[in-house]
């Protein structure tokens, strides 16, 4: 997926839904506002997980898409729930938890670690290969010896 | 609690506190450069930085005030103690960059990192300098305050005492070591944390049986009444969203898992990783440890639910007494690992933050009104400066109660509303320019004072949302606005290398 041309897209993005959720969250549209905040998360991977501006399909399918579909689910699934129970002791549980509450612990805790914390290990190469970040530090030493002292900046 | 408890907490307690003076007084050999003294620069593998990066994010208040919310409010924190996926998301969004900008050139504070992205731009250094120092200030002032009373309390000292045994061992070997012994013992003391976590929550399984038998207690109890005090129980406390307004179960997800990203703790640690291929090794151990600290802090909650709603303990006066009413019903050796824990968690936080403030002070503002010192010189002010200042917040603290309660509504947002502009904006963004950070900064440095005195006078913002969202949101899109219109430090005005960073 080639990001380079859309970043500034990606950010405007990011600024628009950053207002929208505060609105959102004003006018008491706070449970549409939390998918909202998922695809803001997803836009600041997507972002920093691309390498020159590419970011591996293999990377997004996982961890990124499969984070995304967990934790839909779980607000999806926690607020069915607490709707169908409130106020009342429910009939059944998970695993003893409140079917509400069942799928914080699965899916937005569990889940959550499982696929970003997880897959970030599992697919550390494709955020950040050994070949690129050679590259990157070569890159760097010969610009900083073709510009000479124009580099050693005046911080202290 | 008998004498024999408290002597065995004492006992347990200082040898916390020897134990942390020994590793940063080992760690000060390893203070060769400036760069190791203010940031531990590429000096340490993943489950170092792993375990001192969940350290100085869990604070005394995770261990003490989370509980307490839990019992009085229910669910809702949930979203934000179970946030432990949070570490991994930062890492992935802005690792490498930060910590290739360290290869850039010597890297060892956020403004040095502001500097080589905005071209030494006094006023983003200053401005975003003073954000910081004020959020510092606030968990600092806290943790001491927070930490001391309690110790304070159990051995009948004089606070002040109690701080200057507790925070004044950390004042010295933080000044000795500087964040290679900040990350060091912040390490260790994450360790205590995440064993006192395992046996709390073998301890809740064996007295609760598990969460079946909570639920049921829960939401079965009705009303419990012990003098003027009473508890009400509903089924809903343990519902996903608790009794708290949904807009608040909102901002509890999205405010901690994406400003994770945004807190010093986890961005100068950033830089203190080795080598940036265990980046992410580094957000596994920072994420397992989180979720047994996470999971401690929320069980506690529920335990302290379990036993006053089966009536085993009185209805507690504070949310707050939560964690110790549930040691205490456990017995000695819970008393033992929930007072290590809260002292671990307190003084992990309070170094970080006392080096942070004291690097604000010593380095970044005065470089950025353009006194520039050699690095020998900046170490040796900075020492002075980490014992002043240490002095001076063990006192301020503890006897300005009502300065510490009005700065203590600063925190997590105030210090996402500084680095989002600088950091994740500037190096996501190659078109952030100079501009929009500068006037996203001057709006979050506004705003979080207007929202002091608005929190202060008791203002009801719409929609009971956190105050922190709408300066976040607002320094955000001030920046990203501004900075679609102008053109400083972005395109030939912007460091080749820093675009290099960027596209990494």
């Amino acid at each position: 997926m080639n990001l380079s041309k859309k970043t500034t897209l990606f950010i405007v993005l990011i600024a628009i839904l950053w207002v929208t959720i505060t609105i959102m969250g004003w006018t008491g549209n706070w449970f549409p506002a939390m998918f909202l905040g998922l695809v803001l998360m997803i836009l600041h991977m997507m972002l920093g997980s691309a390498q020159n501006g590419k970011l591996n399909k293999r990377l997004f399918f996982y961890p990124l898409l499969c984070w995304l579909i967990l934790w839909t689910m779980s607000f999806a699934l926690s607020y069915h729930y607490g709707n169908l129970f409130a106020g009342k002791l429910p009939n059944f549980t998970i695993l003893g938890f409140h079917p509400s509450f069942a799928w914080t612990i699965l899916t937005y805790w569990i889940g959550g670690v499982a696929t970003l914390s997880l897959g970030f290990v599992v697919q550390k190469d494709l955020w950040l290969s050994d070949k690129n970040w050679e590259e990157f530090k070569r890159k760097i030493a010969k610009m900083n010896e073709e510009k000479g002292g124009e580099y050693s900046d005046g911080r202290s | 609690m008998t004498a024999g408890v408290k002597t065995l907490i004492v006992i347990f307690s200082f040898g916390m506190i020897v134990a942390s003076f020994l590793i940063g007084w080992v760690a000060k050999r390893k203070v060769t450069s400036a760069q190791a003294y203010f940031g531990g620069t590429g000096l340490f593998g993943p489950f170092v930085v792993g375990f001192s990066t969940m350290a100085a994010v869990a604070s005394a208040f995770a261990i003490v005030g989370i509980p307490g919310i839990i019992y009085s409010t229910g669910n809702t924190m949930t979203f934000w103690m179970l946030s432990s996926a949070a570490f991994a998301m930062a890492y992935m969004i802005l690792g490498k960059k930060v910590r290739a900008m360290a290869e850039l050139g010597p890297v060892a504070s956020l403004g040095d990192i502001s500097d080589l992205r905005f071209n030494n731009n006094r006023a983003i250094k200053a401005i975003m300098s003073i954000v910081l120092f004020l959020g510092c200030v606030a968990y600092l002032a806290s943790q001491i305050k927070a930490c001391s009373t309690l110790f304070a309390h159990l051995l009948g000292w004089n606070p002040i005492l109690a701080g200057f045994v507790i925070f004044g061992v950390l004042t010295i070997y933080t000044a000795i070591s500087g964040e290679v012994g900040g990350i060091l013992t912040q390490a260790f003391q994450g360790l205590v944390m995440v064993i006192a976590g395992v046996i709390m929550i073998v301890a809740f399984f064996s007295i609760t049986k598990g969460f079946g038998p909570l639920l049921e207690v829960v939401s079965t109890a009705g009303k419990v009444t012990d003098g003027e005090i009473t508890k009400v129980f509903s089924a809903d406390i343990l519902n996903a969203w608790g009794v708290f307004p949904g807009s608040v179960a909102m901002a509890w997800m999205i405010i901690p898992i994406l400003g994770t990203i945004g807190q010093p703790q986890v961005l100068t640690r950033m830089y203190a990783l080795k080598n940036p291929k265990d980046m992410p090794k580094l957000g596994l151990y920072a994420s397992l440890s989180h979720m047994i600290v996470g999971f401690f802090a929320v069980v506690m909650g529920y335990g302290a639910l379990f036993l006053v709603g089966k009536g085993l303990i009185k209805p507690l006066a504070s949310g707050d007494q939560a964690v110790f009413a549930f040691a205490d019903y456990v017995g000695v050796h819970a008393q033992l690992f929930v007072y290590a824990a809260v002292l671990a968690a307190a003084m992990s936080s309070a170094s970080l933050f006392l080096s942070l403030t004291s690097g604000i002070i010593s380095r970044d503002l005065p470089s950025a009104f353009g006194y520039r010192f050699s690095s020998e010189k900046q170490m040796k002010i900075s020492r002075i400066t980490i014992f002043v200042l240490g002095v001076l917040s063990i006192l301020f603290a503890l006897t300005s109660s009502e300065m510490v309660a009005i700065l203590g509504t600063f925190g997590w947002g105030t210090l996402m509303s500084a680095t989002f502009p600088v950091f994740i904006i500037g190096l996501l963004w190659k078109k952030a320019s100079s501009q929009g950070v500068l006037a996203g900064l001057i709006t979050a440095l506004g705003l979080n004072i207007i929202s002091l005195i608005l929190v202060r006078t008791g203002f009801k913002w719409p929609g009971a949302l956190p105050w922190y969202v709408n300066v976040i949101t607002a320094s955000i899109a001030v920046t990203v606005f501004i900075s679609l219109f102008t053109k400083g430090a972005t395109e030939e005005d912007l460091d080749e290398r820093v675009k290099a960073v960027i596209d990494l």
